[in-house]
């Protein structure tokens, strides 16, 4: 069942998935299970949309099923497809059985996620919608809004117990009004300081809090820079992995320096971080005060 | 649809919940008044969302409202102030109005002038909430001329901001002529037909394909009992490619305003892969006040959203608001990106020079049009214009407007192969 019984309990759950969710993330989700109401997010990269459909499904014990969307996709990857090879076979052999039937069939995600037991209804992701095109985006409407799709050959197909779904957006593009109004909607923002230290300490239990507490620090100052492209939470934790490896009980500048290409995946960002403001941002991050510490802006 | 919301009585103590639907629907009446598409069915979730949470608790009802009412987070400042006011149970005025004709308009009824005023819904503190009471009418404050006057002002600012009425330019508006829209129509229909085309990774039954089709080779079989004597093929279906216009509707090009919006128009009709971005010292988009069939009513609703027509000229900035905040996103991912500006750059060149660069590492092909390439002082080319140029795919000259007149020619050619690029050395990054 999708047993919470309140936002906290929610919350409660994905924290024991080392999920943190703030207060409005938790509601949606919370509302999201019991409006069974497919639940599209949104957020910069690297806020932890899609790990949020793995917390939810680890949090409620259900399967997870993901649907990457990419351009071009169409029913036949996302829903079902005949398998060829087999009816062939049954063609050439003469047997009896109907060639398009379940049998016959191969379940691709959507259909999988419809067809979950009904006692743990599976937790759908459908990863970066935006990706596939407007058609795909049409096709959906009909199983997102009654959780049934039909198939010319066999009819229509109905959930006996409907998935959670979860959609993301990276928003190269506006989705539909359509699909918009049947999903409940959240946008994730960066996680503030103490909420992203946390993140780290559940996440990399392992590694010393002065340590994390430093790098988180260091990635929230950088988040003010107007970078071409900020870093997102994965990729602190990767950086505050990084130290860890190197066998770093702290930061210093030059692992700091040789390491920036784990947090920064732009040249002209990591030149322009490289070097004088990387030692000012860490005095900041040990909370040294420093005139004119990042020197540029 | 089901049943309406049944209000658990124990939150709420009788009656039932009337009172709680009405100001639902107030909310949601108060969120369209400000341009956000506040459904019917997005009303029905809210109110179903509202029996699962204790509707005492402002932000579990925050959070429902915004689940959803908000589709972008371009919606969330309208959306804050609007729920601020509903929550604290406040009324809703429109201060350009209350400016206008005094504070007595305030006291119209609400679907007159005065704004709207909004049912009151939640209350702080020990205050007998009006729930509670037999006072099944959603309750209509008069607001005080005094009292949080500062306050609201700045949030009226953000309100302002979303009635038409207000972005309308002081500008006396270019009204198009009948003969100059059917023009326009005509270069759409010209737009279309010539809209550069990618392959796309669908397929569709093809005869000459060259890719096995099994499964129509399977479905051919049958009439044979299943010995496929004929194979069929699949090939690649084609879909336009996204046109991106970059337009610069500075001092300097204000001649051209005329048929560069109207050229917009056309190419925002014509196919529904284009997008539409002006800029003078900011970045507009104006792909969605361009759309829609109404020639004339896009081209006016188009014009009153440019901020600054006239205005000074940031081109670098401007590229880099929209390689931020749309590029990387990835809008100009695989599209035309054209680029109409005369180069006349009061920002740095050197930003500009990085900003094109990186716009054209995203893009298939990055075309400029310059409708003026020479300058009054027999200068080859404005120094913006000189910074940008290593980074264009293609330069296009005009002398007159017309150049732009001709863009369903030009863009007809484009994007057919990917550019030769030789590799720029790099502007020298700006490291303070």
């Amino acid at each position: 069942m999708n047993g919470f019984d309140s936002i906290a309990e929610m919350r409660q759950a994905l924290a024991g998935q080392r999920y943190l969710a703030d207060e409005g993330l938790a509601t949606v989700a919370f509302l999201a299970l019991r409006l069974r109401r497919p639940l599209l997010v949104e957020g910069e990269p690297g806020v932890g949309k899609t790990e949020l459909a793995k917390a939810l499904a680890a949090a409620t014990g259900a399967p997870l099923i993901r649907l990457q969307c990419y351009e071009g996709i169409d029913v036949h990857q996302a829903l079902y497809d005949w398998d060829y090879p087999r009816q062939l076979l049954q063609l050439r052999a003469g047997g009896s059985a109907p060639l398009y039937s379940e049998e016959f069939m191969l379940r691709r995600p959507l259909l999988e996620a419809l067809a979950s037991d009904p006692a743990r209804p599976a937790v759908l992701l459908i990863d970066e919608l935006d990706r596939a095109d407007d058609e795909f985006e049409a096709f959906l409407l009909e199983f997102l809004s009654d959780f049934q799709v039909t198939i010319p050959e066999l009819g229509v197909i109905k959930a006996a117990a409907p998935p959670t779904v979860i959609i993301t957006s990276n928003r190269t593009r506006d989705l539909h009004e359509a699909l918009k109004r049947r999903c409940l909607y959240h946008w994730i923002d960066h996680p503030d300081l103490a909420r992203e230290v946390a993140i780290a300490r559940a996440r990399l239990p392992h590694i010393s809090e002065r340590l994390t507490t430093q790098v988180c620090s260091f990635v929230h100052e950088l988040r003010f820079l107007d970078l071409y492209r900020s870093p997102g939470v994965g990729e602190t934790l990767d950086w505050a992995e990084a130290f860890h490896v190197l066998g770093r009980q702290q930061m210093d500048a030059s692992t700091a320096d040789r390491t920036l290409g784990t947090l920064l995946k732009e040249r002209d960002d990591i030149e322009r971080i490289r070097g004088k403001p990387v030692e000012a941002l860490i005095d900041r991050a040990n909370g040294v005060p420093k005139d004119g510490a990042s020197g540029d802006h | 649809m089901e049943p309406a919301v049944t209000i658990k009585s124990d939150q709420l103590g009788p009656p039932s919940g009337q009172p709680v639907l009405a100001a639902a629907v107030g909310l949601a009446r108060v969120l369209r008044t400000f341009g956000m598409s506040a459904s019917v069915d997005s009303e029905h979730v809210f109110m179903r969302a509202l029996a699962e949470i204790d509707v005492r608790e402002r932000d579990a009802v925050y959070w429902a409202a915004h689940a959803a009412f908000v589709h972008g987070p371009d919606e969330r400042p309208v959306f804050d102030v609007v729920f601020e006011r509903f929550w604290e149970g406040r009324a809703l005025i429109l201060e350009e109005r209350g400016a206008e004709h005094g504070e007595d308009d305030a006291r119209m009824s609400g679907s007159h002038h005065g704004g709207e005023s909004l049912p009151q819904f939640g209350a702080e503190g020990e205050q007998a909430s009006p729930l509670d009471g037999d006072n099944n009418r959603a309750t209509r404050e008069i607001p005080s001329p005094d009292g949080n006057e500062g306050k609201s002002n700045q949030e009226i600012g953000v309100l302002a901001a979303w009635s038409a009425q207000d972005t309308a330019s002081e500008e006396e508006r270019l009204k198009y002529q009948a003969d100059e829209l059917a023009a326009l129509r005509q270069l759409a229909h010209e737009i279309k037909r010539a809209a550069p085309e990618r392959r796309s990774r669908r397929c569709k039954p093809a005869p000459g394909g060259d890719r096995l089709d099994v499964r129509g080779t399977l479905r051919g079989s049958l009439a044979t009992d299943g010995e496929a004597f004929r194979l069929s093929f699949t090939a690649p279906t084609l879909r336009p490619r996204r046109l991106l216009f970059l337009c610069d509707v500075s001092g300097s090009m204000e001649r051209y305003s005329r048929v560069l919006l109207a050229s917009l128009k056309a190419a925002v009709g014509a196919t529904r892969k284009a997008e539409a971005f002006v800029f003078a010292t900011r970045l507009t988009r104006l792909t969605r006040s361009l759309d829609g069939h109404d020639l004339e009513r896009a081209l006016d609703h188009a014009r009153a959203a440019i901020p600054d027509w006239s205005g000074g000229t940031r081109i670098g900035a401007a590229l880099e608001e929209f390689n931020h905040s749309y590029g990387r996103r990835g809008f100009a991912r695989g599209a035309i990106v054209i680029v109409v500006s005369d180069g006349w750059d009061r920002g740095d060149p050197e930003i500009l020079a990085t900003e094109v660069r990186r716009l054209q590492l995203q893009a298939r092909q990055l075309v400029w049009i310059n409708p003026r390439p020479m300058t009054v002082d027999q200068q080859p080319l404005a120094i913006g214009m000189r910074a940008a140029m290593p980074y264009v795919d293609e330069f296009v000259a005009g002398h007159d407007p017309r150049a732009i007149a001709g863009l369903a020619r030009l863009i007809g050619g484009l994007g057919a192969d990917r550019p030769q690029r030789a590799v720029v050395p790099r502007a020298a990054p700006t490291v303070a």
